[in-house]
């Protein structure tokens, strides 16, 4: 019994930092969502579905968000792969190479792409040297800027839930798949990605959560015009003041996630 | 016809030569052991064979083909590793069915049937849905054996796949790799640090030491005539003693005691006496022939006695059966018959 309550004891700074730090704040915000001038209403999530704008809104963080994560799944794991099998030196430089921008701010590395994906940018630049767009090209502003700039941001978090995982395995499995007639990518195909899912479906929860409640690079890359949820919420916080339509909001980007993320979790759980 | 021909191969990583030049022919359907300590290159060479590892230098042909560059895909072998390899993702019938779905060998109910067929010859018929977590060691080690020989390769290649078995599994293992070596008739090539796996399970032992061959030839001949000092304690325990040959002819030992030795040895000067300890017979004091010996230490086995003894400065062992009481301290006398001897080079 006494080490039962040892136990527990254990337990209480980190319970008590949860409460206080997360399921309180998230219940305040539950509450927001739901309380009008004369008591309880659904008004704000009514007005949120009133028309197109806003569910076209979420629409497209959720689909970036998916593309986002997909693209660093398609990068990351080569890479993962690679450093989880290199020699001890080479590892170690590959893995600071992928933690360095993690330690500046995302700020600064944003305002690197916005400089780079400008009009006057050397990407621009170069294309329209070789003639390829016409005068007025950017890629600021774009869809395909925000992903441009997310990847890079997400990418270290992939990396490294890969290669937990993946430095794990035992290289003999893959040495057995080759004399069992698979090719080097058939072992990758059938031995080495079925093993790695759990890295896999961490590293893509991480990422897509990440990605679809992030705002700075969206907002700095994406402009005015191309909003995302996160976005959104921010400006009826700061701008409109309107906290209650910011806490129904963050309240549908809550369940909006877990939507996406029920399915995943299980798969991680078949394959874990 | 030689299945699996081996030319001066040799292999080192970075700095260290771990391969010197080995030559070796193997015959289609024979059994040959790679015996060695750790660290004598035997892995090393089998690895090779199986294109995991690429030469330094010489050529591997498989089957009148050199494959010295082909990956291991290409080549038609099978493995099994010491630590099993086994796919945790699969059930243990999708595991044994893998090197056949890989390889393309026939339509998918002939798989089915033939992953039942390899199940069955290792005594897992019942066992195909089961995942491996599920599977003690002893059954994981079945069904590795199963997927390596489902295929039919033309070359087997078995990496100490008994070494994490306890002794008495290892045992039937033993009975029952030879019976499958036997019934399905492959050329196998069997890695073991184990001289007494070597000598019951093959039709030829290659004794590797610091990457050479140090000798090969049948379990008999290699256990019985013994050509180095490293050969001989590597085999069996075995004392060695170093000897002058004189006119007699007799062995003179460091203390000056004589054996009489067959009247064919003509060979005069410094060699190694070899004495195996299952020769050695300790009789009653001052028999005449005999050598003297001191009790040093006696370890009791149940049915036999190990004597540790102190022969002309050098301590020397022999296990004796439990009738036979000496003490330690008390001197003995030892005969050995003399067609039993065996004198090595110095």
């Amino acid at each position: 019994m006494t080490d039962r309550r040892e136990a527990w004891l254990f337990l209480v700074p980190g319970l008590a930092l949860l409460v206080l730090g997360f399921v309180l704040p998230i219940l305040r915000m539950l509450v927001l969502s739901v309380l009008g001038p004369d008591g309880l209403t659904l008004q704000q999530f009514a007005r949120f579905f009133q028309d197109g704008y806003y569910p076209s809104i979420l629409w497209r963080t959720v689909r970036m968000s998916l593309v986002i994560t997909a693209i660093t799944a398609a990068i990351g794991f080569p890479l993962a792969y690679i450093t989880s099998r290199v020699g001890p030196r080479l590892r170690l430089w590959l893995i600071v190479m992928v933690i360095l921008p993690l330690m500046t701010s995302v700020v600064v590395r944003t305002f690197g792409w916005m400089v780079l994906l400008g009009r006057s940018g050397p990407l621009a630049t170069t294309l329209r040297d070789m003639g390829l767009v016409g005068r007025s090209f950017s890629l600021m502003h774009t869809e395909a800027a925000i992903v441009l700039g997310m990847v890079q941001v997400l990418l270290p978090f992939m990396v490294l839930s890969m290669l937990g995982v993946l430095s794990r395995l035992d290289p003999r499995l893959e040495e057995a798949a080759r004399t069992m007639g698979c090719s080097f990518l058939q072992t990758i195909r059938r031995v080495v990605l079925p093993l790695a899912m759990p890295g896999v479906v961490a590293g893509s929860l991480l990422v897509f959560t990440l990605s679809a409640s992030s705002f700075i690079t969206p907002s700095l890359l994406g402009g005015a015009r191309i909003e995302v949820l996160a976005g959104s919420i921010y400006k009826s916080v700061t701008q409109t003041l309107d906290w209650n339509f910011a806490a129904a909001q963050s309240v549908i980007l809550f369940l909006g996630l877990a939507l996406v993320l029920i399915p995943y979790l299980r798969l991680g759980a078949r394959h874990g | 016809m030689s299945d699996l021909t081996l030319r001066q191969i040799e292999k080192s990583f970075g700095r260290t030569k771990v391969l010197h030049g080995i030559d070796l022919d193997i015959r289609s359907g024979e059994f040959v052991s790679l015996l060695g300590a750790s660290g004598c290159g035997k892995t090393t060479l089998l690895r090779i064979i199986a294109g995991l590892e690429s030469v330094s230098g010489g050529s591997v042909s498989i089957a009148g083909r050199d494959v010295t560059e082909l990956p291991p895909e290409k080549r038609d072998i099978a493995m099994m590793f010491q630590s099993y390899a086994l796919l945790p993702h699969l059930t243990v019938a999708e595991n044994v069915r893998f090197p056949l779905r890989m390889r393309r060998r026939g339509s998918r109910e002939e798989q089915v049937a033939q992953v039942e067929k390899a199940l069955e010859t290792v005594q897992l018929g019942h066992l195909g849905d089961r995942m491996i977590r599920q599977l003690s060691g002893g059954q994981q080690q079945r069904v590795a054996l199963a997927r390596a020989i489902v295929s039919g390769p033309q070359v087997l290649l078995l990496d100490e796949p008994l070494s994490n078995l306890d002794a008495r599994l290892r045992e039937e293992m033993q009975v029952e790799l030879m019976e499958i070596h036997n019934q399905l008739g492959l050329t196998t090539i069997f890695v073991t640090h184990d001289q007494e796996e070597a000598l019951s399970l093959s039709d030829r032992v290659v004794l590797l030491n610091n990457g050479r061959i140090e000798q090969q030839g049948s379990p008999h001949a290699i256990y019985s005539a013994p050509e180095t000092g490293f050969a001989s304690s590597f085999l069996g325990a075995a004392n060695l003693l170093p000897v002058a040959v004189e006119d007699g002819p007799v062995a003179r030992l460091a203390d000056g005691q004589e054996l009489a030795l067959r009247d064919e040895e003509t060979q005069r000067g410094d060699r190694m006496l070899l004495l195996r300890q299952e020769d050695l017979k300790i009789v009653p004091a001052t028999t005449a022939g005999a050598l003297r010996a001191r009790v040093a230490i006696r370890v009791y086995l149940g049915a036999r006695y190990r004597y540790m003894l102190d022969l002309a400065g050098q301590r020397i062992s022999l296990t004796a059966p439990n009738s036979v009481h000496v003490e330690p301290g008390e001197d003995v006398d030892l005969t050995i018959a003399p067609d039993r001897i065996r004198l090595l080079a110095r």
